[in-house]
């Protein structure tokens, strides 16, 4: 399964046709299913399903779009999507895909339900094609919307994930909540949102592999992993720290320069 | 023989002998005080300063001594220097005098007093400095001794600690004086910075100067010398012993303000607003502290309003740009308020500590001698034509009614004058006259000459020193010599007529009537409400919102609802909406997600 997960990546990122886009997303959704449902547990069929669903709603309207732009302009080329309605409809299926606001409500529930290694490929490994489509496309996109729905997911992200007890779903409303910061400068300077991308999954990469190797999958849990591997809970610390963003760390960077370029456009 | 050579020499030995008490006893264990060395001291100071009085009186010669000059910063120099003129000149041996005489009744009075040593050496220290106010040069001298005075005054009237009444009494004496400094610094600090000297003789402006150093400089005068708005420590200040209330606070550091105002005189006569607020402030203190005085109970409070009253007069006498009549009123008053409170010394402890007039009567017959003192001092404080007052309280009224001044401060200031007769009378009466209403069992003994000896000095000065110093001393300004029949006997005439509605007012006490609660009787019992006022609203006014600040402002709303704790609610209240919109339904996740693609499809065309 995994070698088919990594097969459609590279066929989505690689790719100048929408079909073939098209084709590698649809191999992820199938390749990834199931791997959330391998423990049979009723919450990670729910999840499973519900994965499903969603990323299939979105395939379709990735290619609607794309078949929108062809009729409109006679071309499939990815970096070409000219036409308005069909940026706007390819803005919505990828924020789908992603699980930005106000599309993101299947996102923590799939993240809870799927084991916490399958957890990590969910929220880094699946982001990264949709990212890449957005950066090809995105001189085409209309900004407003982006700005729109990357500040709504990254106030969501952030009041959502202080009621949670659910580790999992922090690091899901996490995610919305950097996809968000992610989205807001794609308009203006898509490479910083490719190093915030980088980052942000080397750091859940981190984080989530400290997770598994503590089994620690509530709050709860958490508390007692000291006792287990106390140089794994310091580094977890500043692993964590940095996710959210504190200067001296490394997640800082992203966040700052991304501020500095929205400054640069009047619009911090 | 150089008379100048002779003027110096002898000022300096006055000085430097009266500091002979204060230094010898560090040179050498064997060579204690002891209250009559200090009071012989002060004696042989007292004569040796009335020679630089002669020369000064013979050939009006004036001497300006520089000891030593402080260099500060390189443009301004202090010099250390005392300036001999005819007001510091006079007022030298008056003070000697007069001390002398205070410190020989102290040797009775304090005779049973444990530290009488300490308490002796206090007092030559308050003397010591207030010398030093009085032949100051330069207004740097005049501050060092203008504080301590206020820090003499502080030890005096705490000195018997133990009463709660005389800590407070002295903590409101210094607070006041703190007050009514800030102004002298404030001219102090103008004088350097705009005349670069604080000398003295410079102090000439050749035209009007601003009207905010002078206002400092009365409000100095105000603290110093009790006028109203910074009066309540006078009347507090009778906590200390009655030698302490005799010094300080009716001839010398009461007197220090208006010197102030006399050796400053020349920056204040160029600019009316100074004047007429001195003659405006003078006249308010004098009737208040008359007011005051009318219900009092307490004999040495009655006197210490009546010091209050007649420094308000002297104010009114600066307010009408007579400063030398002003001075000569301070000299007079000095010998008759001490001896009113000498005598007030010796009832008070010849009937054992009590204090209060309703207790005592009769006491003509078995205090002689301090009575007929007390009578020629009291009429001496009417202005009894030819006694020491008269010569310069009258002249005051007298300049009052002809100058075109403010005549509201003319009323007030005669219906005080009357007021005056009428305390003192009831004073006298009531203390003297009538039938006995102290204790049966009071030895009563005024043989000791310590007693005896100085207030017949003083008496002997209060009737002869209003005519040797007028007839001595050259006016600087003329007084007015030709008026109305009608204005020259006005004080005359008001002083009778307080006399008379005091002897009808006497007459209640032995007709045994309950005095009633009127306004006015109220008004001048509580001392016009000012102390309630200021001591008790103000301060509960200051306290009480600060505290509200503290605990309501800062910690309630700031901390809880408008910071850290507020910040936290809005998130928390944010969360859990937001929560329960995360139902876990697809079907109404999928839903949620068209719609929204619609709304996007819509906006954007």
């Amino acid at each position: 399964f995994t070698t088919s997960l990594l097969l459609g990546t590279t066929m989505t990122i690689s790719s100048n046709h929408w079909i073939m886009a098209w084709a590698g997303l649809e191999i992820n959704t199938l390749a990834i299913l199931p791997m959330i449902s391998k423990s049979h547990h009723p919450r990670a069929i729910e999840a499973a399903t519900k994965y499903f669903l969603t990323q299939a709603t979105a395939s379709a309207l990735l290619l609607f779009s794309s078949m929108i732009n062809a009729w409109q302009t006679g071309q499939w080329d990815i970096t070409q999507l000219t036409n308005p309605t069909s940026c706007l409809i390819l803005t919505s299926a990828i924020a789908m895909k992603l699980g930005l606001v106000p599309f993101h409500f299947w996102f923590p529930e799939v993240l809870q339900g799927a084991p916490l290694t399958t957890g990590l490929l969910l929220s880094t490994l699946m982001k990264f094609p949709p990212i890449t489509l957005l950066y090809m496309t995105s001189p085409s996109l209309n900004p407003t919307v982006l700005t729109f729905m990357a500040i709504l997911s990254t106030a969501l992200g952030g009041w959502m994930g202080l009621n949670q007890t659910q580790i999992r779903k922090i690091l899901a409303f996490s995610s919305i909540s950097h996809l968000g910061w992610m989205t807001i400068i794609i308009s203006y300077n898509p490479k910083l949102t490719l190093l915030n991308f980088y980052l942000y999954a080397l750091m859940t990469t981190a984080t989530f592999l400290t997770l598994n190797s503590t089994k620690a999958s509530k709050l709860s849990t958490l508390m007692t992993t000291w006792t287990k591997a106390p140089a794994l809970n310091a580094a977890l610390l500043l692993t964590l720290l940095s996710l959210a963003g504190l200067p001296p760390l490394t997640g800082f960077l992203p966040k700052w320069l991304i501020i500095q370029e929205l400054t640069k456009q009047d619009m911090a | 023989m150089d008379l100048s050579l002779v003027l110096n020499t002898f000022t300096l030995l006055t000085l430097t002998t009266l500091s002979t008490p204060i230094i010898f006893p560090l040179l050498s264990d064997s060579l204690k005080n002891t209250p009559s060395t200090i009071t012989n001291t002060v004696k042989a100071s007292f004569l040796i300063s009335l020679i630089p009085m002669t020369i000064h009186i013979h050939s009006g010669s004036e001497s300006l001594i520089t000891l030593w000059e402080w260099k500060f910063i390189m443009t301004f120099k202090i010099p250390i220097s005392l300036k001999l003129d005819f007001y510091s000149l006079t007022f030298l041996p008056i003070a000697l005098f007069v001390s002398w005489s205070i410190l020989q009744f102290a040797t009775w009075y304090m005779a049973s007093d444990p530290h009488a040593t300490k308490f002796f050496t206090y007092l030559l220290l308050f003397l010591i400095a207030m010398l030093t106010l009085i032949v100051a040069n330069n207004l740097f001298v005049l501050f060092i001794g203008w504080e301590g005075v206020g820090v003499m005054s502080f030890l005096l009237i705490s000195w018997w600690h133990g009463r709660a009444e005389a800590n407070t009494a002295a903590l409101q004496a210094i607070l006041y004086n703190r007050v009514g400094d800030v102004g002298l610094i404030l001219c102090l600090a103008w004088l350097a910075y705009t005349t670069n000297t604080w000398e003295i003789q410079q102090l000439n402006s050749p035209h009007q100067t601003p009207t905010l150093p002078l206002l400092g400089l009365i409000l100095a005068a105000t603290g110093k010398s009790a006028q109203f708005g910074l009066h309540p420590w006078l009347p507090a200040a009778m906590e200390g012993p009655t030698p302490v209330s005799a010094l300080l606070h009716s001839s010398t550091m009461v007197v220090a303000g208006i010197f102030l105002l006399i050796r400053t005189h020349p920056l204040l006569s160029s600019n009316q607003t100074a004047m007429t607020t001195c003659l405006c402030l003078g006249a308010l203190s004098t009737l208040f502290a008359a007011t005051c005085a009318l219900t009092q109970n307490d004999i040495k409070k009655i006197i210490a309003f009546s010091t209050s009253s007649q420094l308000g007069l002297m104010m009114v006498t600066i307010g009408l740009n007579l400063p030398q009549l002003a001075f000569l009123h301070i000299s007079t008053h000095a010998f008759f308020k001490a001896m009113l409170f000498l005598c007030s010394g010796s009832i008070i402890h010849n009937l054992n500590g009590e204090q209060d007039i309703r207790k005592m009567g009769g006491l003509q017959k078995m205090l002689p001698t301090t009575t007929s003192c007390l009578t020629i001092g009291n009429l001496a404080l009417m202005g009894t034509p030819f006694l020491a007052g008269f010569y310069s309280k009258d002249q005051i009224i007298e300049c009052l009614n002809t100058s075109y001044l403010n005549s509201w401060a003319l009323i007030l200031t005669l219906l005080a004058t009357s007021f005056t007769a009428v305390y003192t009378i009831r004073m006298t009466v009531l203390v003297q006259t009538g039938f006995t209403r102290i204790p049966p069992l009071t030895p009563m003994n005024e043989n000791n000459p310590a007693i005896t000896s100085p207030i017949t000095r003083l008496a002997l000065g209060s009737i002869m020193a209003g005519l040797l110093i007028t007839s001595y001393i050259t006016p600087t300004k003329t007084p007015p010599m030709t008026m109305p029949l009608s204005i020259k006997i006005t004080a005359l005439v008001i002083t009778i007529l307080g006399i008379i509605i005091a002897l009808e007012l006497s007459k209640l006490t032995q007709t045994l009537i309950l005095t009633k609660q009127t306004p006015l009787y109220n008004f001048s019992t509580s001392l016009g409400y000012f102390n309630l006022l200021t001591h008790r609203l103000t301060t509960k006014t200051l306290l009480t919102g600060g505290q509200n600040i503290a605990s309501h402002l800062v910690d309630l709303s700031w901390y809880k609802l408008l910071g850290p704790e507020g910040l936290a609610n809005l998130q928390l209240t944010t969360t859990k909406t937001i929560t329960t919109l995360h139902s876990g339904l697809i079907k109404a996740y999928l839903s949620s997600f068209a719609l929204s693609l619609l709304i996007i499809l819509m906006s954007a065309h």
